[in-house]
């Protein structure tokens, strides 16, 4: 969504004030396996979590329950870091963790050799969702993608 | 500000289903009527006529000037407001899903080169 440029928007948001929750949904050309270690091993993390594209600055995953993990942008540094703790891993089908005071679901189901990613984030409260969504504001809105381009075709040489 | 509020609130309950959310790209080419947005959907015209009243109410779409067709057209101010609202958090994940996806078809292009290079070149591999 939001029909902004319909065309261009590749995953599907959808906010679901009633049950305070953000869920957004794609399609990926790749197993269920190799997303979720994308989502799961630091090496592969750091290289797409931040939009702009630059790697991450800092990224420490200790995957368990109950396990830590932090990323922190090269642009806006520590102030800003996402940090969290594991609730439930299930490679590969999905992924639970609390951050921010709100719950993450990460839901991974095969479709026809394509794996559908479903992120659902809920949140406590419809003001928790509001300052949820707010928090975006900050990351920034340009979005070069120019490192990352490069970091992908250094490795593949 | 209540006001906003409220009518925000009504237009993300009527974004919430995917077949009106659907309606709303087709509305957003170009205005309609209830036949010709019943045709691509094959929805009965009951079934058409309550979504439509849904994104009506929520004030997301009004009726066209011919009062023959009564054509259905996009209230681009009210989507605006939704769009506003959650833009910077969908062009953050937009973005983030962008490198996802990129980096996922990197990583089935180094899975494919191990298997066709076979163990000796896997070995020469940095390990990690």
């Amino acid at each position: 969504m939001l029909l902004k440029d319909p065309a261009r928007a590749k995953s599907d948001l959808v906010v679901d004030r009633e049950a305070h929750a953000i869920v957004l949904t794609r399609m990926f050309a790749a197993s269920r396996e190799q997303v979720f270690a994308a989502w799961t091993r630091p090496e592969h993390v750091k290289c797409w979590w931040d939009p702009t594209g630059r790697p991450l600055a800092e990224c420490e995953i200790d995957l368990r329950p109950g396990g830590a993990f932090r990323f922190v942008n090269q642009q806006t540094g520590a102030t800003h870091q996402f940090v969290g703790l594991y609730r439930e891993i299930a490679p590969p089908d999905y992924l639970v963790f609390e951050v921010m005071g709100a719950t993450g679901r990460v839901v991974l189901d095969e479709i026809g050799g394509k794996t559908r990613l479903t992120v659902r984030i809920e949140c406590g409260s419809a003001t928790h969702l509001e300052q949820y969504l707010k928090m975006g504001i900050d990351a920034g809105t340009a979005k070069t993608l120019d490192n990352l381009v490069a970091y992908i075709g250094a490795t593949q040489n | 500000m209540e006001y906003r509020t409220d009518r925000l609130s009504r237009a993300f309950s009527a974004l919430a289903d995917p077949t009106r959310r659907t309606i709303l790209a087709r509305l957003a080419v170009s205005e309609a009527t209830v036949s010709e947005l019943m045709a691509p959907f094959e929805l009965s015209q009951p079934t058409i006529s309550k979504h439509l009243k849904v994104l009506e109410d929520a004030g997301l779409i009004e009726r066209g000037r011919d009062a023959q067709r009564r054509p259905r057209k996009l209230v681009a101010v009210a989507l605006k407001d939704v769009a506003d609202w959650v833009e910077p958090f969908r062009s953050q994940w937009e973005g983030r899903l962008d490198n996802l996806d990129r980096h996922l078809a990197a990583m089935s292009k180094k899975e494919k080169q191990h298997v066709t290079k076979g163990p000796s070149a896997r070995q020469k591999r940095p390990s990690r």
